[in-house]
């Protein structure tokens, strides 16, 4: 209802914003004061050699499930991005943005889906305070690592990198909460950052109590629960541009699965993330480039796992201790303004999983090889064909599900053009 | 403790003088001679490179951090580039509307501004063609815009801006004089453009622009619009293809074969050619490049 409410004054806005009279006749106008808008959308039609049916049941084994299709936990009903054979609607992204005042600025991202709306981002961020520092609040993508920041628009193929997908969720470090960056004074860029979150994460951390509150199946602790420090550099030599950075986040951890019609279960520790990012770009002229990113990302999940029953009953708790660490390493080649493609190499390197002290076997050889091309007819839209074999996948009898699956994407935005950081 | 720290890491430089960040290198080359010892200039972007393109390397962000002061071009030729290193630098006086930052666009009178703003018609700039440095006459314009805007921002030295401008401009009047008598048999030819990025040049010196290589601005050259090109160039005579220096040349030099009229680089920038390092080469070169 607020949502309808919300979407019909907005619209009321934009009427009134093209009245008839010249602008400069309106007395009490404010159509100057419109924010920058602008909305764009991803669809895809997707071939994968996996049935839909089954796909949302697939696993990375000892790490995440769920991380394709889509699947239902208590009512709610879940979609990945490409989830299914077909066509997809991926999203609607609609921006708004603009100053609030001489020390403000404020930026909306809003996230529509067939499901709903979210908002995916909403903060304030404040340059007044000079020295090089600024700071955020609200809710925004974590500046930990790379890729976090980035929205799924402007990323170089049509899914996450396995990694952050098994790691953090197709979100990412999405949260509400607070930011401080400082850029030092130096001839070279170095930049150290500082978050304070919720700590809200679906894959890895959280902090609300699971279960019943009168006799929880794991207490929660209030939040703010999570904590990311980061510190980037980068220098140029010549055409080509080095940036490095390393990152840590820590924080609670409470995975409530309790609800899912298999295998409930419930996760209740503390997480720590390590990350290292690199990335180098070599300019060959204004349109032409090579771009190499690579990431590394390294987990510790140290708690008790809760197996359940399907009405809440823990049937065993036994303590579980996580060490994983995974990484993707991609080659985008831009050609001219028109074409780029792009390999990409994803794995998970390490996945040791001890249960009450005791190792618990894993597979190895959880990796993924994606290779893309893309066409942009303007900087306004662009389109990509990608195809991607997944051998990091599972089955419910532990059995490796090779996953075929070519996306054709389209991703198309109109109104304020967009500027995107390196 | 912390002003210790502070002196450590500022290059001493940054005391005896202003250091001003400048987003292309014409800018950077006018703002120097009239500031002349009392500023340093940091250029963002590199003269050779399609001036709508930059790519914004974090260490953008570490020279606009370390800027007591900005001029941009305006005019949204640097929207794609210039917005994210501003909004990372956590520098309020290099943000728009600071005393500090100078939109050159806003002090001259851009032409082709377009009567519908649309991006059904390619990447329109709605405020104007924002190549306005290309004329000598505006040159002269930007020169006083950017003397007052020293001048507003370190009254102490306006002696000494004064004067550094009014010797350039006596040395700019007596090449536009030069540069007019080169062009004045060159009034009413007509030549084709990759991008219009010459319209003030053209306006300057009486050149008529018929045709672009480019359907439409921003959008890279088709097979039909190439072959209407070269039926253009067949039926009107045009006397040779003016281009930039960061498109490839290749249709170009395709429609230069089918039709035999000559494809001129023009350097837009300094440093866009091997040996224009200043202003004035700059204007020499453009002045005699077409034969």
């Amino acid at each position: 209802m607020k949502k309808i409410l919300l979407a019909s004054t907005l619209c009321a806005a934009l009427v009134y914003g093209a009245d008839v009279l010249p602008m400069e006749k309106r007395t009490f106008d404010q159509s100057k004061f419109i924010p920058d808008i602008s909305l764009i959308m991803d669809a895809s039609f997707v071939d994968r050699n996996v049935k839909d049916d089954k796909v949302g049941h697939l696993e990375l084994p000892g790490v995440a499930h769920g991380l394709l299709g889509s699947h239902s936990d208590g009512g709610d009903e879940h979609s990945t991005y490409n989830a299914k054979n077909g066509f997809n609607l991926n999203y609607a992204e609609l921006v708004l943005s603009s100053s609030v005042d001489p020390f403000f600025t404020m930026d909306g991202v809003f996230h529509f889906s067939e499901h709903g709306a979210e908002i995916e981002e909403l903060f304030f961020t404040s340059n007044a305070l000079g020295h090089g520092t600024r700071v955020k609040g609200g809710k925004f993508n974590s500046n930990f690592g790379y890729l976090n920041e980035q929205h799924h628009h402007s990323w170089n193929f049509a899914d996450m990198p396995l990694v952050y997908e098994a790691f953090l969720g197709m979100h990412g470090i999405n949260e509400k909460g607070a930011q401080f960056q400082w850029t030092a004074p130096t001839p070279f860029y170095l930049m150290a950052g500082f978050e304070v979150l919720q700590g809200e994460n679906e894959q890895m951390f959280g902090h609300k109590t699971i279960g019943d509150v009168e006799n929880p199946i794991a207490e929660g602790k209030d939040a703010p629960a999570m904590y990311i420090g980061y510190i980037k550099a980068s220098h140029d030599f010549g055409n080509t541009t080095l940036l490095g950075g390393l990152s840590y986040a820590q924080g609670e951890s409470r995975i409530d699965h309790s609800e899912e019609e298999e295998n409930p279960h419930a996760f209740s520790g503390d997480a720590k993330l390590y990350g290292t990012d690199f990335v180098v770009l070599h300019a060959l002229d204004s349109y032409k480039s090579i771009k190499w990113q690579s990431e590394y990302l390294q987990r510790e999940l140290d708690g008790i796992q809760y197996a359940l029953d399907t009405d809440g009953t823990v049937l065993g708790s036994p303590s579980m201790l996580k060490k994983q660490s995974g990484l993707y390493s991609q080659l985008i080649y831009s050609h001219d303004k028109n074409w780029k493609t792009g390999l990409r190499y994803d794995t998970i390197l390490k996945n040791d999983v001890t249960r009450n002290g005791s190792d618990v076997e894993q597979p190895n050889g959880l990796n993924k090889y994606t290779a893309m091309i893309e066409y942009h007819t303007s900087e306004f839209a662009r389109f990509r064909v990608q195809y991607s074999r997944d051998n990091a996948m599972f089955n419910e009898d532990g059995a490796r599900e090779k996953i075929d699956t070519v996306v054709f994407q389209a991703n198309i935005s109109i109104g304020a053009h967009a500027a995107h950081s390196f | 403790m912390n002003k210790f720290l502070l002196l450590f890491f500022l290059p001493l430089s940054l005391f005896a003088h202003l250091n001003i960040a400048v987003s292309y290198p014409y800018i950077g080359a006018l703002t120097k001679t009239i500031g002349g010892d009392h500023i340093e200039t940091v250029v963002l972007a590199k003269g050779n490179w399609d001036p709508h393109f930059i790519i914004p390397r974090p260490s953008l962000i570490s020279k606009v951090r370390n800027a007591d002061a900005l001029i941009m071009n305006g005019g949204q030729l640097e929207i794609g580039w210039l917005p994210p290193l501003l909004n990372r630098a956590g520098n309020p006086k290099i943000e728009p509307n600071a005393k500090t930052f100078l939109n050159l666009s806003h002090h001259i009178e851009l032409i082709n501004k377009p009567a519908s703003v649309d991006r059904s018609g390619g990447d329109i700039h709605p405020d104007g063609n924002p190549h306005f440095h290309l004329s000598p006459q505006n040159i002269l314009l930007l020169a006083n815009t950017i003397k007052d805007f020293l001048i507003s921002i370190d009254t102490e030295h306006k002696a000494v801006y004064e004067k550094n401008h009014s010797e350039f401009l006596s040395m700019w009047n007596q090449k536009m004089k030069l540069w007019s008598e080169k062009m004045a048999s060159k009034k009413g030819l007509k030549v084709i453009q990759f991008h219009d990025n010459l319209a003030y040049f053209n306006n300057a010196y009486g050149l008529v622009n018929i045709g672009t290589i480019e359907p439409l601005p921003g959008i890279p050259p088709s097979s039909k619009h190439t072959i209407e090109t070269i039926e253009l160039i067949k039926k009107e005579q045009p006397c040779c293809i003016l281009h930039d220096v960061y498109h490839p040349t290749k249709t170009a030099e395709f429609i230069s074969q089918k039709t035999g009229i000559k494809v001129v680089l023009m350097p837009h920038d300094i440093e866009a050619l091997e040996n224009i390092n200043d202003l004035g080469s700059l204007f020499d070169h453009l002045t005699s490049a077409i034969k």
